[in-house]
């Protein structure tokens, strides 16, 4: 039988991609249990991720591959009702309408989160001719996302504002219609869960500077368990290394600092400018001083004790 | 967060201090020479909205509303102080008001709610953009004729290109700039099936009372279905999409006949009725419309609907 052979943006912050489109296909996969060879790659340079191959086809929009996992048997929603079915397209769409601007915002746009965060990730993921130019590429597309949803605006502060109110709104509609169960429709994980996952993941994951959206989440108490149970159960082993390679991180910090022996750097270095200074001053003969034969024949012997220093 | 719930409890505050109710106005395009389908589906929406609210409007038509909404959206509101365009935004002002259509609903069943407005206004609106906008022979024979027809000679060349441009980068965003017509009829009965589906045997999407996605749906369906048969064949196809729900056009008519008591409704049920009425009978209605000086013959063949 012909293995299906997923490419998809590599992930981090114990995520398993980055990216909302690849993170819903594979979550969708895993929840099927598809036995998948996957690709994580950090340059999407021949075309937009994921690519599924399958029996020498290649299927790149997510609608064509969960379709080709569906033919495949793979199916969680054939149990559901068809109003529940409709459910999920609703809500699938909703979602796009109302996160996906969010998320690019603060993917993009944002300053704070550009400079700090995602442009340097980006620019360390991606192979080194293309992290000068994509980073810049996807910018400018979120760019004109939001240039063409608001036409009228001009103002970017009053855009953000409009999208993450629309956000906190859908974040809590999310809330309310998740509340106490286990996932969305059922007791078993569908393609619901998958997408509402796939959005909520790399939301509140990523470690952001600017975390305006994330603390709205963050009290969403459900949804964040909701993330961790379908981070815990199936994708357990991105979890924890990021889990260790964080405490390692910690530890290391911790015992070094950025500048070990910082004093003793500082009082060295003070020492050597002063002395610079001063055989300066008296070469030149700025500072004359009478001195005997033997006191000058003592500095370039002190020099060289601090250079070997 | 503190920025957009301020923003947005600052807006509460204000529109609080209005007194209620009050006249309102609703601002729209001239349906018979100017309307495109997107707009006219909205505007169809938001006094079906406000009929079932049981509140009194007055329908105001201008040539260039498109330019006086706050948003660039017809149609929009003139409440008092307040301009309100959009549909979702009129739904929560009237909803900070105290007259709301879902308030007897549960929480979960709310969120559902909401949820279907964005399918309606995502796949409907994009599709029906898609086919005035991005079809070049709607374009050609409807759209641009149209739109310009209430701006003189050189102006309506530059609106309709600087119009098509917006769209269309709008459209690309969305991912439907490249989609094929057969696509965008996939993408339509999709959502329609999906309505369908979660209308089954009930009056209503939530029961006996109507809520707001049904005055959303009721507009768009009934735009779509009353398109009149001199169209172009592309747009045929979209309106043939939508006839094959019968529930959908029963829901619609049901709408029309309990909150809007005027005939529409009849031929929005019955299409082969409104496929045979006469240009004359089409153009022959104006209730609350003044008409406007007669314009070309082109013009009038290409009413989309009548209300």
């Amino acid at each position: 039988m012909d293995m299906f052979e997923l490419t998809i943006w590599k992930g981090d912050w114990g995520l398993p991609s980055v990216d909302t489109e690849c993170l819903q296909v594979l979550v969708y996969a895993k929840f099927n249990g598809i036995p998948l060879k996957v690709n994580a790659v950090g340059n999407p340079f021949n075309s937009n991720l994921p690519i599924l191959k399958y029996n020498n086809y290649t299927f790149t929009k997510v609608k064509d591959i969960i379709e080709v996992f569906r033919e495949n048997n793979y199916n969680t929603e054939q149990n559901l009702s068809r109003k529940e079915c409709a459910k999920i397209m609703a809500y699938d769409i909703m979602l796009k309408e109302k996160l996906f601007p969010a998320l690019q915002f603060i993917w993009w746009v944002d300053e704070k989160n550009v400079n700090e965060l995602i442009r340097p990730w980006y620019c360390k993921a991606m192979p080194f001719p293309f992290n000068f130019y994509y980073p810049g590429k996807f910018e400018r597309q979120a760019r004109v996302i939001f240039e063409a949803l608001y036409p009228v605006e001009d103002d970017i502060s009053i855009i953000e504002n409009k999208v993450y109110s629309e956000a906190q709104k859908c974040l809590t509609l999310l809330s309310t219609s998740l509340g106490e169960s286990l996932y969305f429709l059922s007791e078993k994980p569908t393609l619901l869960d998958a997408v509402v996952y796939s959005y909520l993941a790399p939301l509140l994951k990523a470690p952001l500077p600017n975390p305006a959206l994330q603390n709205h989440l963050k009290a969403c108490t459900n949804l964040v368990t909701f993330v961790a149970r379908i981070s815990e159960r199936y994708f357990s082993n991105e979890c924890h290394e990021y889990k260790t390679k964080e405490n390692a991180q910690n530890v290391k910090q911790y015992t070094h600092n950025e500048f070990p022996n910082k004093r003793r750097t500082q009082l060295v270095a003070g020492f050597f400018v002063t002395l610079m200074m001063a055989t300066y001053a008296f070469s030149n003969g700025i500072l004359e001083v009478s001195a005997k034969d033997s006191e000058i024949s003592d500095i370039p012997v002190e020099d060289s004790i601090t250079n070997n220093e | 967060m503190p920025y957009p719930l301020l923003a947005d409890s600052i807006t509460l505050e204000l529109e609080a201090q209005e007194p209620w109710p009050q006249l309102i106005t609703l601002y729209q395009p001239y349906e018979v020479e100017q309307i495109l389908l997107p707009d006219n589906a909205n505007c169809l929406a938001v006094q079906a909205f406000l009929k079932m609210c049981g509140l009194d409007f007055q329908i105001e038509p201008r040539s260039n509303a498109e330019y006086m909404s706050p948003s660039g959206r017809v149609p929009f509101i003139k409440c008092g102080q307040f301009l309100i365009s959009d549909f979702d935004s009129i739904v929560t002002f009237i909803g900070n008001k105290g007259t709301s259509l879902s308030d007897h609903l549960s929480a979960n069943c709310k969120a559902d709610m909401r949820a279907y407005i964005s399918l309606v206004n995502n796949i409907f609106i994009n599709a029906e953009l898609y086919i005035c906008w991005v079809d070049e022979t709607t374009l050609n024979e409807v759209t641009k004729i149209r739109h310009g027809s209430v701006y003189p000679w050189p102006l309506n060349h530059y609106l309709n290109w600087q119009k098509r441009k917006e769209v269309i980068k709008k459209l690309n965003v969305l991912g439907w700039y490249n989609k094929t017509l057969e696509e965008v009829c996939n993408e339509v009965q999709n959502c329609c099936t999906a309505l369908s589906e979660r209308l089954e045997g009930s009056d209503y999407f939530s029961g006996e009372k109507p809520t707001e996605v049904d005055a959303l749906v009721y507009g768009h369906i009934c735009a779509l279905s009353m398109i009149n048969p001199s169209l172009p064949r592309t747009v045929q196809k979209i309106t043939a999409t939508v006839q094959e729900f019968p529930k959908l056009l029963e829901h619609a008519s049901r709408i029309g006949r309990n909150y809007l008591n005027n005939c529409m409704l009849e031929s929005a049920c019955d299409f082969e009725m409104c496929a045979s009425s006469s240009k004359e009978t089409l153009w022959n209605y104006s209730e609350s419309i003044e008409a406007l000086p007669p314009l070309s013959e082109d013009s009038f063949e290409i009413l989309l609907l009548n209300p």
